[in-house]
């Protein structure tokens, strides 16, 4: 790992509770949306509540949401979820628009998934379907009805070929293909 | 000329103060004395601080209780979720507080709920495992159970649920039978609210589900597999027979042997092992789980049965009856 991970988390793709085994729940448990009810960078904080909150909080009976209004102080949504990550997010001049598809994000998410670092994109708590290999694993079925010792199982065929043996084994494929070309004729 | 000689202490001293140009690995220098210090820091306050959710300004128990029971897609009682949320430790800090402001309000705590949810949740996860393994012995079955009734897995459940900030306990964090308890009173209060099977879908699709990739044969640890097996195989009056079917490295560290158990001279399952009684035992857990339905390839668990399940427990193996 490099000093550049120092600080952010390594993690793998997990399903959290096996959600979707049994049935779906909403990760997104409760969300604060903290504005100023006067300052221009609350604007599209302060449009979104009055357009579109209570058609989300309609839709979404299992999230919680607060208002926590605050004197001249940057809007910032907080977004907890079931696994007890807690997301921080400023929403600091964003217009309606923006903070609508933000809301999306947050409510769709299962943590804090921008936190942490994928190790790979896939996970198993069984990478081995065949079992642990063992010597036996993939043996020749031949060998079972064979007679041993036998020249065939015995040979030592280990050791890479010599140069000699090779240049031998060119000539007798070059002989063999003078001789084709001659019956050719 | 002297003033040459000034010079010249002054020129090489400015061409020695001349950076060179080196690279070198950008390492953090202040990440450890940090972490250090604020580790020094946390521990002069006297460890962690841990500020409970609920004794936040942004706060309101009626719209989380109500919130969590449309996240779990369940119609509770909104008094006894409430109830199911009150842990004993809470009520007596209460009273306490109470006598001392000389006035009485009677509290619930959930020790009734805990009782009854874990009544139900014992009886319907054994009828449940019973239909969906329908050769697995009892013992597993017992084993399957009580892996999924432990403290820690229920504990696992209730976190992910979201329980933890809204439980009423004297202590913050809450421990993890405090976790287990609770979801047990919520079980206990679907029950009461609900109906038994609505109950028994909450329980397989939050509890039955944790063994989603899982070796069942974990949870049943058998002693001797071979005695198991030829019990098992001597009722049937078929022929029971080991044979030595591979051995590699016979006389060294790696040996490793193959035994193969043949059942009326057809294979039933091989095992292999370091030696030949460890490869033998091997074998015969294979035979086993062959026998059980539980191999390693098996189909995956069905977690979509409804209803409550029927007993069948009269028409299965008994092992400790043998």
């Amino acid at each position: 790992m490099s000093n550049k991970n120092l600080f952010l988390k390594s993690a793998f793709v997990r399903a959290p509770l096996q959600n979707g085994v049994g049935r779906y729940v909403c990760q997104l448990q409760r969300i604060v949306l903290k504005f100023c009810k006067s300052h221009g960078a609350s604007r599209g904080i302060r449009d979104f509540i009055e357009q579109d909150l209570v058609d989300f909080s309609r839709q979404n009976p299992g999230v919680v949401v607060y208002l926590k209004p605050r004197r001249h102080r940057g809007p910032v949504l907080v977004a907890e979820y079931l696994n007890g990550d807690r997301v921080w997010m400023s929403v600091h001049n964003k217009t309606h628009s923006e903070i609508t598809k933000w809301m999306e994000v947050l409510r769709t998410q299962q943590g804090d998934v921008a936190g942490a670092r994928l190790k790979k994109y896939q996970y198993t708590d069984y990478p081995s379907v065949q079992g642990p290999w063992t010597p036996f694993t993939f043996k020749d079925p031949e060998l079972n009805v064979a007679t041993l010792p036998d020249p065939k199982f015995g040979a030592n065929n280990r050791l890479s070929v010599s140069a000699t043996e090779k240049l031998r084994l060119m000539f007798e494929k070059q002989k063999i293909s003078e001789k084709d070309m001659k019956i050719g004729e | 000329m002297a003033f040459v000689k000034r010079l010249s202490t002054l020129l090489t001293r400015t061409r020695l103060s001349i950076p060179i140009n080196t690279q070198s690995r950008k390492i953090h220098r202040w990440v450890s004395p940090t972490l250090i210090e604020l580790k020094y820091r946390e521990k002069k306050q006297g460890g962690k601080v841990f500020n409970p959710r609920n004794q936040f300004l942004e706060w309101n128990l009626e719209a989380e209780l109500y919130a969590f029971g449309k996240r779990l897609n369940e119609e509770f009682d909104s008094d006894l979720l409430l109830q199911a949320f009150t842990d004993r430790s809470y009520v007596i800090k209460e009273e306490m507080k109470q006598k001392e402001m000389e006035f009485d309000l009677k509290m619930k705590d959930n020790r009734e709920l805990v009782k009854e949810g874990e009544q139900f949740m014992e009886e319907y996860i054994k009828l449940y495992l019973e239909t969906v393994l329908p050769k697995f012995p009892m013992e597993g079955i017992v084993g399957i159970k009580n892996h999924l009734m432990s403290e820690s897995v229920l504990s696992n459940v209730s976190l992910y649920l979201g329980t933890k900030d809204i439980i009423l306990a004297a202590e913050y964090p809450v421990d993890h039978q405090t976790l287990a308890n609770t979801f047990k009173a919520i079980v206990g209060a679907l029950l009461k609210s609900s109906g038994e099977e609505q109950t028994a879908h909450f329980v397989r699709d939050f509890v039955i589900t944790q063994l989603q990739g899982q070796d069942v044969n974990e949870y049943w640890h058998i002693e001797d597999p071979w005695t198991m097996l030829t019990e098992l195989i001597a009722k049937t009056g078929s022929e029971l027979e080991p044979r030595l079917i591979g051995e590699v490295g016979k006389n060294t560290l790696l040996a490793c042997y193959r035994v193969g158990l043949y059942l009326d001279k057809k294979m039933l399952s091989s095992g292999f092992g370091e030696t030949v009684a460890i490869a033998k035992e091997m074998a015969a857990r294979e035979a086993l789980k062959k026998i059980f339905g539980t191999e390693d390839t098996m189909h995956p668990i069905n977690f979509k049965l409804n209803g409550i399940p029927k007993s069948t427990s009269d028409l299965r193996y008994k092992i400790s009856a043998n």
